[in-house]
């Protein structure tokens, strides 16, 4: 018959067993989870640097036998008509996007603020109305929107496409950041407005710090959203020079037959701005969307 | 090789005799190259025989120094299409800039299955392009709707004879004529020889008939575990219709009655007994035998060629073009690779499309057509007509519409085929007279306003209730033509 010592031993052996196995097999379902992640990225790198013969093997070659950086090459050579499409491409998404993200943070950090701190009448009602827009499909507002921009003579030009990324990307923007503003305590906003600040100096020298993680993930959030947009860009667009990368990208599938190393290169430089974009700022990014849980 | 030879003089004399029954009746045997006689070898004794002056023709329709602007849309070749293509595209449109030097030309190349659903949006918006060359299908939509400028070849210095009479017909809608063929595809059947032989087949003998397709489909897949036939079955994407339509007409079905020569397309025929057994042969080698590949309902053509490259795939309907893709392949591979990739090459076979059960044989007549846009619906209201009508002097002269179509193709105007691009198309383009060959059982799509709809959205979807179950094959062709009905109507 054993003590209750040893029983409390055994017991507690066990638990923490039980707990370790939890560990274990936890860690096991995260490497699962990002092995599942990672794969096509993984796999999109692998294609990428395969010749086009080899890249339509089956069984696949896990790794190439021949290696080449060709694909690389020929989409980074300004002296190829395929570099330099792609390197137009490339900056202009880069154009439009950067365009629809600072034009979204200027508009959405005051119309949020106002959400947040003025009472006003229809104050609820307008702010569940910005919503509306991201209710419906895009598609719903492809041919009204043409014949809109057709009307102002925006179809063909950059400014076209950053007008329409902002009716979507600010409705988003605006509710994420009233939801910081929200946590950030008034108090703040009136002692400095008792040591003599305006509301403005308040804002800008209070607020807009505190906030900082909210406007940088409402920026990147923007950024993403109009760097990856397809349909507006291929309907609005109908010059070369101005086409944005997801359009251009499309060029490696033809009627019969697709490149595809050269999509996968494409579509991986493609992502580099984002995820240098992503990892630079991630810091502020999960600040911003954690901060809500707790309560200041 | 006795076998091969055997097979081509076979070849010959069928398509001979097809086509002096076929053409006989054609309107066109006052053409300037004589359709009645038409056969690989015919085509092989006309092929170098006539110099044409491209710049002179065209400086006829519009002066060479004439100062204008022209915006124009074109179904594009790109990253993926054989080099060769590419190259002529790239100077075709060097020549019109050196040959027009006062015209400011706006091209935009855009890609195959997003071109129609882009310019209906510019139409709607009134900003579409003064002149547009679009895939067969669309002709005819736009012009019922009454977006294009009456067009013919006549108006730009060839004949209407200089054309293919089922070509003409796509472009001509209640009498009128709106548009001039660039170019005119037939596909044919490819195989890979290397498999059949495994399988136990005749490696140099395409399937005869569609039951023998769907015989060797599952001999293939039961013997070596991969796919048999390159059954397509995606919707809203051309290459769809394209592969199904050869098969039903070839059991003696259709929409229509488009199959035969004097169309009225007034009575629907997608569920008479012949096209429910073209379905029913879909479904037997799907759902009964699945020897086609598994993502045949979201594959398109480009999606079976890699299949049909690795050696996972048995059979497959394409261009000659496939062809040009392989060999360039080749070339950009280095080390086993390149070996591998010779394997495959010298392992391609070309055939004529089988046949149906009595013998019937067909393939779409497809290709794309070249337009004028009416002012209104243009951007800034107006059209440039010299500056359109030189670009389509110029695409559809003997000399581009022949080396636009290069790899994959046929030149719209009949004169190509007597360039000496011809002849050297001929010595250096591996089965490019096994396509040629096809063009005599070349069946337009039904020139009809709604033939967009049937054939990219209706004839898919009857596929796939069929494929996937969700109806059987006696109902999804009924579902199929009674939506073809309401259509027609008016309704959907």
């Amino acid at each position: 018959m054993s003590t209750i010592a040893e029983t409390t031993h055994r017991r507690l052996t066990h638990r923490r067993m039980r707990i370790d196995g939890w560990r274990w097999g936890g860690r096991i379902f995260l490497v699962f989870m990002l092995l599942y992640t990672a794969l096509p990225m993984i796999w999109m790198l692998i294609t990428s640097i395969k010749s086009g013969f080899a890249a339509m093997q089956f069984p696949p070659q896990w790794w190439p036998d021949q290696p080449t950086l060709d694909s690389y090459q020929k989409l980074l050579d300004p002296q190829n008509s395929v570099g330099q499409d792609f390197l137009r491409f490339f900056w202009n998404s880069l154009f439009v996007s950067t365009a629809t993200t600072i034009l979204s943070v200027i508009v959405a950090v005051p119309a949020a603020y106002a959400f947040s701190r003025f009472t006003f009448p229809g104050r609820n009602f307008l702010f569940f109305a910005v919503l509306l827009r991201n209710m419906f499909p895009a598609v719903i507002f492809l041919v009204p929107l043409f014949i809109l921009m057709r009307a102002v003579g925006l179809v063909n030009t950059h400014g076209s496409l950053v007008l329409t990324y902002l009716t979507f990307g600010l409705p988003l923007a605006i509710w994420l950041l009233k939801g910081f503003y929200d946590n950030i305590p008034v108090q703040l906003e009136q002692a400095a407005r008792i040591d003599g600040a305006t509301r403005f100096q308040a804002f800008l020298l209070i607020v807009m710090p505190l906030s900082a993680p909210g406007i940088i993930a409402t920026a990147i959030y923007s950024f993403i959203g109009a760097w990856n947009e397809y349909i507006y860009a291929y309907t609005f667009l109908s010059k070369n020079e101005q086409l944005t990368l997801p359009v251009g990208i499309q060029r490696f599938f033809s009627e019969n037959t697709t490149d595809f190393p050269g999509l996968m290169a494409a579509s991986f430089m493609m992502s580099v701005p984002v995820v240098v974009l992503f990892l630079v700022l991630q810091r502020y990014f999960v600040r911003a969307l954690t901060e809500g849980a707790v309560k200041h | 090789m006795t076998r091969i030879s055997l097979g081509r003089a076979v070849l010959r004399g069928t398509v001979s005799t097809a086509l002096m029954v076929s053409l006989m009746s054609a309107s066109a045997l006052a053409a300037p190259v004589d359709l009645s006689k038409w056969s690989p070898e015919y085509v092989r004794s006309i092929a170098g025989t006539q110099d044409f002056d491209t710049a002179g023709d065209c400086g006829k329709v519009t002066p060479l120094d004439y100062k204008g602007r022209l915006t124009f849309w074109y179904q594009g070749v790109f990253e993926g299409d054989p080099d060769l293509l590419r190259q002529y595209y790239k100077e075709f449109f060097e020549t019109f800039r050196k040959t027009y030097p006062n015209i400011q030309l706006e091209e935009q190349a855009l890609t195959y299955n997003d071109l129609l659903d882009k310019f209906r949006t510019a139409l709607l918006g009134n900003a579409a392009p003064m002149a547009v060359r679009l895939q067969i299908l669309g002709g005819t939509e736009f012009a019922a709707k009454g977006y294009l400028e009456p067009l013919k070849p006549e108006d730009v210095g060839y004949s209407t004879e200089d054309f293919w009479p089922g070509a003409m017909k796509a472009v001509t809608w209640e009498g009128t004529t709106y548009g001039i063929p660039t170019n005119n595809e037939t596909m044919a059947f490819i195989w890979n020889a290397d498999i059949f032989k495994r399988a136990g087949l005749d490696p140099d003998k395409a399937p005869a008939t569609w039951d023998d397709v769907v015989k060797y489909s599952k001999q293939i897949h039961d013997k070596l575990g991969v796919a048999g036939y390159g059954l397509v079955a995606r919707k809203n994407a051309g290459n769809t219709p394209y592969r199904f339509m050869p098969q039903l007409w070839a059991y003696g079905g259709g929409v229509f009655d488009e199959a035969t020569a004097n169309p009225t397309y007034k009575e629907v025929q997608l569920d008479s007994p012949q096209s429910k057994a073209a379905l029913q042969a879909s479904y037997d080698m799907y759902v009964r035998d699945k020897s086609v590949p598994v993502s045949a309902l979201t594959n398109q053509q480009a999606d079976n060629q890699p299949l049909f490259l690795a050696g996972q795939l048995g059979m497959m309907i394409s261009h000659p073009s496939d062809y040009n893709v392989m060999l360039d392949l080749q070339k950009k591979t280095t080390g086993s690779d390149k070996d591998k990739a010779q394997t495959v090459i010298d392992n391609m076979r070309y055939g004529l499309i089988p046949t149906g059960p009595d013998g019937k044989r067909a393939v779409v007549f497809g290709g794309s057509n070249i337009h004028i846009l009416k002012p209104e619906y243009v951007e800034g209201g107006k059209v440039d007509e010299p500056a359109a009508k030189a670009i389509i002097c110029m695409w559809t002269s003997p000399e581009w519409s022949l080396k636009m179509a290069y790899a994959g193709s046929n030149p719209g105007n009949l004169n190509g085929f007597k360039t000496k691009w011809m002849k050297e198309r001929l010595d250096s383009i591996k089965f490019l007279d096994v396509t040629t060959s096809m063009l005599p059982y070349g069946i337009p799509f039904p020139a009809l306003p709604q033939s967009p709809e049937i054939m990219n959205i209706i004839i898919p979807d009857m596929l796939q209730n069929a494929l996937t179950g969700a109806m059987s094959v006696d109902q999804a062709a009924d579902d199929a033509a009674n939506k073809v009905k309401a259509l027609m109507d008016g309704g959907l």
